[in-house]
C-alpha cells in the first residue's frame, strides 16, 4: 500500500536531510505504529506519506513515495486526500466549521461530492465512530477525545484507504485516549483500513498495532536509522520501550508480552519470594512540613461550578501528581493557587502565608508555575535572555537567587545559550519556559502537563531535575495525564473529578483504579508494585541498564530519609529495595 | 431552527428599524427585543456564549452609553439645559455642557447598542455552514475565508489571556509600550503557528484541489467592465443632469453584467451542499414578522410614523410612544416566538 524507495527529505534551510535513506513497505490493512525520539523524523515520515511534504513544507526530495500507486511527491496533497486521511495532533487546530456534521461534511462539499452520496459518506462515518449522537453538537461542548474522533472521520470523510495520525492521543487523557484508539482497532479491523501512527506512549497503542517502525533519528547508516518489523522483534532492539516490555525485557519473558494480558500469564508464575519480606518502604516528604495547603477551595466560571470544596496538602520535598479526565477542573485549581483565578471561597496558603488577593507576579516569586504551553512564555532572542527577563519582572536581576548559568546547565540547556529558544526542540523549549520559572529558586513548583509530546529520554531527564529539587527541599504539584510518569515519580496522588478531590492520601488508588493503573499494577494486582523497578527489586533481579541510574538515585536518596512504616503499610507509596537487590549494591550510585 | 437567510433579513431589519426610529422608547424597545431574541434562540440555533460572543449586549451597552453620552455632551454645546460650563482654553470641548447634548449622546448610544445586538444575535444562531451557504456562490472561497476569520478573533482572544497569564507568572507587570513584546511577539508567532497548521490540514482534506479552474481571466474582465460602466454612469447622473437617462441606462447595464457574470462563474464553482435546509412555515412567518417591523419604520402614517422622530434640542421634552409602532417593533420578537413554539411542540 505505501512504499518508501531510498526516501531522503531535507527541510528548506537546513543542511541535514530530516529523513536519509528510507526504505519501507506497509502493506494494506496494517496498523503501523512509528516511534522514536523527538526531531527523530517521524512527523516528517507522515507529512511524506501524503505529499504535505515536500508540497505544503517546501524542502527537497529524494527517492520515491508511492500510495496505492500513487507518488506522493507528483500528485500532491490535495489530490492524494481522496486516499490518505491524515490527522493532526491538536484536534482544534484543524478544525474549519463550528459543528460536528458541517465539519466533517466540509471536505466532501469543497470536494463537489453529489449531495445524495455525501449523506451516505457522513453518515458512515458518524456510525463509525461513535458521534451520531453528536451530530448536531457545537464542537466548543465536546471533550478532547471526542473532538479526536470528529477530526479523525472528517479524514475519513472521502473513504481513503490510508490514515495517518500524528501523535492523536498526546493531550488525553488514559480513557480518551483508550476511546480513540478503540476507534482505530474497529477500523483498522472491520474496514481493513490502513493505519500509520506516530506516538510516544507506546504503553497506549503497542496493543493495537501489527509493526512498528523506529526512527532513530541518526541519518548516517544505509537503513536511514529506520528499523522496522513485528513489534517484539523491533522492541529487543530498542530502549525505548513501556514498562510492560521492559520488565519482559529483564525477566526473559518469551516472546514479549505487548499487552497486560499477555503479561500476566507470565507474572502469575512469577514469585515473589523472600525478596518481598525485605521491603520497606517511604516516601518524600514524610514528615516534612506543609509547604502548600489548599482549604476548602471553590471556584466558578460563569456561575459554573468548577471546583467545589477542593482541599489538598503539598510538603516540603513531596511531589504530588494531580490527576484527573480533561476538565475535571485541574489547571482551574493550579490557576486559583497562583493567583491567576480569584476563587469563590477557600483558603490557599504557602509556608503558612495565605496567597489569596495577593498579586500573581509576587506569588510567583515564591512558586514557579508552568502552564500547559510552554511557548507562551517565550519570546526573547536567546535563552539565556529568556532567565533575565524573569529576574529582572522581580527585580532580582542585580542579585539573582540562582546564577542563570548555573541553572541552565542544570537544565541541559548550556550549550544552547545563546540559541533562539524557539528554534529548540519541543523538550528543550519546555525546559526554557521551565528555567524561566524557576530562575527565582522557588519554594514550589506547579507544573500543567509538562511531559506532553515528549519522549521517554526527555521525561525521564524531567524526572530526575525534578527530584534534585524535591532533594533542596522544594514541592512540586504536577498536573499529569501520564499514569506511567504520576507512578514513577509521584509521593502522593490527588484525583480531581467534576471539581471535586475523590482521592488522595491514597497513593495504593494507582494500583486498583483501572483508569489510572499503571502497567505493573495491573500485572501484579494486589503487590502495589507501580514501576519496573519496584518490581524488579522486589523480586530481586537486576534492573535495566536504562533504569540503573533512575533507581539508585531513589535508592540513595531515600537511605538518607530511612525507611518508616513497615512492609505492611499499605499507605504508603514507595517500595524501597533491600540492600540486597542488585541494583543498590553499585559501589558508587551516580546519584548520591 | 431558522433558516440562515431568515436571519438574514432579521438583522438587516433591525438595523432599519434602529437607524429610522431616533425615538428613545422605541430604541429602548428594540434593545429588549433584540436581547429576548438573543437569549430565547441562541441557546437553540448556536452556542450561547460559544467561541463567537465576544462581548454581551449588555456589557457593550455599559461602554457605549456613557461614552457616547460624555463624548456629545462635550463636543457639542447646544441645549437650553446648562449643566456647568467648561473653561475657554479648552479647544472644541470649552462651552456650556447641556443636558440635551448628554439625553442625545445616550441616545446614539442606544441606537448602537441595538445594532450591536442584532448583530450578536445574528452571529449566535448562525451556525459557520451557513454563512458560508449566504455568500454567492462566485465567492464561495471569500466566504470560506471569512468563517476562518471569525473564528479566529475568539482564539487570537482566548490565546491573548493564555499570553497574558503565563508572563505574570514570570512577574510581568505592564507598564507602558516598551512592555509590549512579551505580549505582542508569542500572539502573533503562535497566531501564524495556527494560520499553517490550520491551512496545512486544509489542504490534507484537499481543499483548493478543484478551486483553480473557477477564476479566468474572461470573469475578471467582465467585473471590470461591468463596475467601469456602474461608475460611468452613476457619474453622468451625477454631472450631467441633461443625460441622466443615459447614466440610469449605464448603472442597470452595469450592474446586470455583473449579476450576470457573478451568475456564470458560480456556476462554474463546483462545490455541493450538504443536507440543504427546507424553507418551513416558521421561516415565513419570522419574516411576515420582520415585515410588520419594515411597515412600521418606513411607511408613512396611520402607523404613526411621526413619533419615530425625537429630538432633545433645544429644550428636553418626554417623547411620544405610538401603540402601534410599538406593536410593529415587536414584529422583531417572531423568531423568538416560532423557536419557543417548536420547544412546545418538542
Amino acid at each position: 500500500m505505501i512504499h518508501l524507495d531510498h526516501l531522503t527529505y531535507t527541510y528548506p534551510g537546513s543542511s541535514e536531510p530530516a529523513l536519509s535513506n528510507v526504505t519501507l513497505d506497509i502493506a494494506e490493512g496494517e496498523f503501523v505504529l512509528v516511534v522514536g525520539p523527538s526531531g527523530a523524523g517521524k512527523s516528517t515520515l507522515l507529512r511524506c506519506i501524503n505529499g504535505l511534504a515536500p508540497h505544503f513544507t517546501g524542502g527537497t526530495v529524494r527517492g520515491r513515495i508511492s500510495v496505492a500507486g500513487h507518488d506522493s511527491v507528483v500528485e500532491g496533497p490535495q489530490s492524494l486526500s481522496r486516499i490518505v486521511g491524515f490527522v493532526f495532533q491538536d484536534p482544534e487546530a484543524q478544525f474549519v466549521l463550528d459543528r460536528v456534521e458541517d465539519e466533517i461534511a466540509f471536505a466532501l462539499e469543497n470536494g463537489a461530492v453529489p449531495p445524495a452520496e455525501m449523506r451516505v459518506r457522513v453518515e458512515e462515518v458518524l456510525h463509525l465512530l461513535d458521534l451520531a449522537p453528536l451530530r448536531d453538537r457545537p464542537l466548543e461542548t465536546l471533550s478532547g477525545g471526542e473532538k479526536q474522533r470528529v477530526a479523525i472521520a472528517a479524514a475519513l470523510a472521502f473513504r481513503p484507504r490510508v490514515l495517518v495520525l500524528d501523535e492523536p492521543t498526546s493531550q488525553l487523557d488514559p480513557q480518551s485516549a483508550e476511546d480513540v484508539l478503540n476507534a482505530l482497532t474497529r477500523l483498522n479491523t472491520d474496514l481493513g483500513l490502513t493505519i500509520v501512527l506516530a506516538e510516544h506512549r507506546l504503553e497506549r497503542v503497542l496493543p493495537h498495532a501489527d509493526r512498528l517502525v523506529y526512527l532513530s533519528g541518526e541519518i548516517s547508516g544505509e537503513d536511514g536509522g529506520v528499523l522496522s518489523g513485528p513489534p517484539r522483534q523491533v522492541l529487543r532492539q530498542i530502549d525505548l520501550t513501556p514498562p510492560l516490555v521492559t520488565l519482559g525485557k529483564a525477566l526473559g519473558w518469551e516472546p514479549l508480552p505487548l499487552t497486560v494480558k499477555e503479561g500476566r500469564a507470565f507474572a502469575r508464575r512469577v514469585e515473589p519470594g523472600a525478596a518481598e519480606q525485605s521491603l520497606c518502604r517511604s516516601r518524600l516528604g514524610d514528615g516534612a512540613d506543609p509547604l502548600l495547603c489548599v482549604e476548602r477551595l471553590s471556584f466558578a466560571y460563569n456561575g459554573a461550578s468548577t471546583l467545589s470544596d477542593v482541599s489538598l496538602t503539598v510538603r516540603a520535598g513531596e511531589l504530588v501528581a494531580l490527576m484527573g479526565r480533561n476538565g475535571s477542573g485541574k489547571t482551574t485549581l493550579l490557576k486559583c493557587i497562583v493567583g491567576l483565578l480569584r476563587p469563590c471561597q477557600g483558603e490557599v496558603t504557602l509556608a503558612g502565608k495565605p496567597l489569596i488577593g495577593q498579586e500573581t507576579a509576587r506569588i510567583c516569586r515564591q512558586v514557579g508555575y508552568l502552564p500547559q504551553e510552554p511557548d507562551d512564555l517565550l519570546f526573547a532572542d536567546t535563552v539565556a535572555e529568556e532567565l533575565s527577563v524573569t529576574l529582572r519582572y522581580h527585580g532580582l536581576e542585580d542579585q539573582p537567587p540562582l546564577p542563570p548559568t548555573q541553572l541552565l546547565e542544570r537544565l541541559g540547556l548550556e550549550g544552547v545559550m545563546a540559541v533562539y529558544p524557539r528554534d529548540l526542540s519541543v523538550g528543550q523549549r519546555q525546559r526554557v519556559a521551565l528555567g524561566a520559572v524557576t530562575v527565582t529558586h522557588p519554594r514550589l513548583l506547579v507544573l500543567d502537563e509538562p511531559t506532553r509530546g515528549l519522549d521517554y529520554h526527555a521525561k525521564q531527564a524531567l524526572v530526575r531535575l525534578l527530584r534534585e529539587w524535591q532533594a533542596e527541599g522544594a514541592g512540586v504539584l504536577l498536573v499529569t495525564h501520564d499514569v506511567e510518569l504520576a507512578a514513577q515519580a509521584a509521593d502522593r496522588v490527588v484525583i480531581l473529578s467534576q471539581g471535586e478531590v475523590i482521592a488522595k492520601d491514597a497513593p495504593e488508588v494507582l494500583t486498583v483504579s483501572p483508569l489510572f493503573a499503571p502497567q505493573v499494577a495491573r500485572l501484579f494486582p494486589g503487590q502495589e508494585w507501580l514501576v519496573v523497578e519496584d518490581a524488579l527489586s522486589a523480586l530481586g533481579k537486576a534492573i535495566p541498564d536504562d533504569e540503573n541510574i533512575e533507581v539508585r538515585a531513589r535508592l540513595s536518596r531515600h537511605q538518607g530519609i530511612g525507611c518508616p512504616g513497615s512492609a505492611a503499610d499499605s499507605s504508603s507509596r514507595r517500595i524501597i529495595a533491600d540492600r540486597s537487590t542488585s541494583a543498590a549494591q553499585d559501589p558508587n550510585p551516580p546519584g548520591a | 431552527m431558522l433558516d440562515a437567510r431568515v436571519w438574514l433579513v432579521w438583522v438587516l431589519t433591525t438595523l432599519v428599524a434602529a437607524s429610522s426610529a431616533r425615538n428613545p422608547l422605541y430604541t429602548v424597545l428594540l434593545v429588549l427585543v433584540t436581547t429576548v431574541v438573543g437569549m430565547v434562540c441562541a441557546s437553540d440555533d448556536g452556542p450561547v456564549g460559544g467561541p463567537r460572543a465576544i462581548l454581551s449586549p449588555l456589557r457593550f451597552a455599559t461602554i457605549a452609553l456613557p461614552l457616547s453620552a460624555l463624548f456629545n455632551a462635550l463636543t457639542v454645546h447646544v441645549g437650553d439645559t446648562v449643566l456647568f460650563r467648561l473653561p475657554g482654553w479648552l479647544p472644541l470641548l470649552s462651552g456650556p455642557v447641556t443636558l440635551e447634548a448628554f439625553v442625545f449622546g445616550a441616545q446614539n448610544g442606544l441606537v448602537l447598542t441595538v445594532i450591536f445586538a442584532g448583530f450578536a444575535v445574528f452571529n449566535q444562531v448562525t451556525p459557520l455552514r451557513d454563512l458560508v451557504s449566504l455568500t454567492p456562490r462566485a465567492f464561495h472561497e471569500a466566504g470560506v475565508i471569512i468563517s476562518i476569520a471569525l473564528t479566529f478573533v475568539p482564539q487570537t482572544i482566548r490565546s491573548l489571556n493564555r499570553i497574558r497569564q503565563a508572563q505574570a507568572v514570570r512577574g510581568y507587570r505592564m507598564r507602558g509600550l516598551r512592555d509590549w513584546p512579551p505580549i505582542v511577539v508569542p500572539l502573533l508567532i503562535s497566531g501564524l503557528e495556527r494560520s499553517m497548521g490550520l491551512a496545512e490540514a486544509m489542504v490534507a482534506r484537499g481543499y483548493g484541489a478543484i478551486s483553480d479552474q473557477v477564476q479566468s481571466l474572461r470573469t475578471s474582465a467582465g467585473l471590470v467592465v461591468g463596475l467601469l460602466t456602474l461608475l460611468g454612469g452613476w457619474l453622468t447622473f451625477l454631472f450631467r443632469p441633461a443625460w441622466r437617462e443615459v447614466g440610469v441606462g449605464l448603472m442597470i447595464g452595469g450592474g446586470a453584467l455583473i449579476v450576470a457574470i457573478l451568475w456564470l462563474a458560480g456556476r462554474a464553482v463546483r462545490h455541493t451542499v450538504y443536507r440543504s435546509r427546507r424553507w418551513t412555515v416558521r421561516d415565513t412567518l419570522a419574516i411576515v414578522g420582520c415585515g410588520l417591523t419594515l411597515a412600521a419604520v418606513v411607511l408613512p402614517s396611520p402607523l404613526g410614523r411621526g413619533t419615530l422622530y425625537y429630538s432633545p434640542y433645544p429644550r428636553l421634552t418626554l417623547p411620544v410612544f405610538d401603540p402601534l409602532v410599538g406593536l410593529g417593533l415587536l414584529g422583531l420578537l417572531m423568531p423568538a416566538v416560532m423557536i419557543t413554539d417548536k420547544r412546545g411542540n418538542k
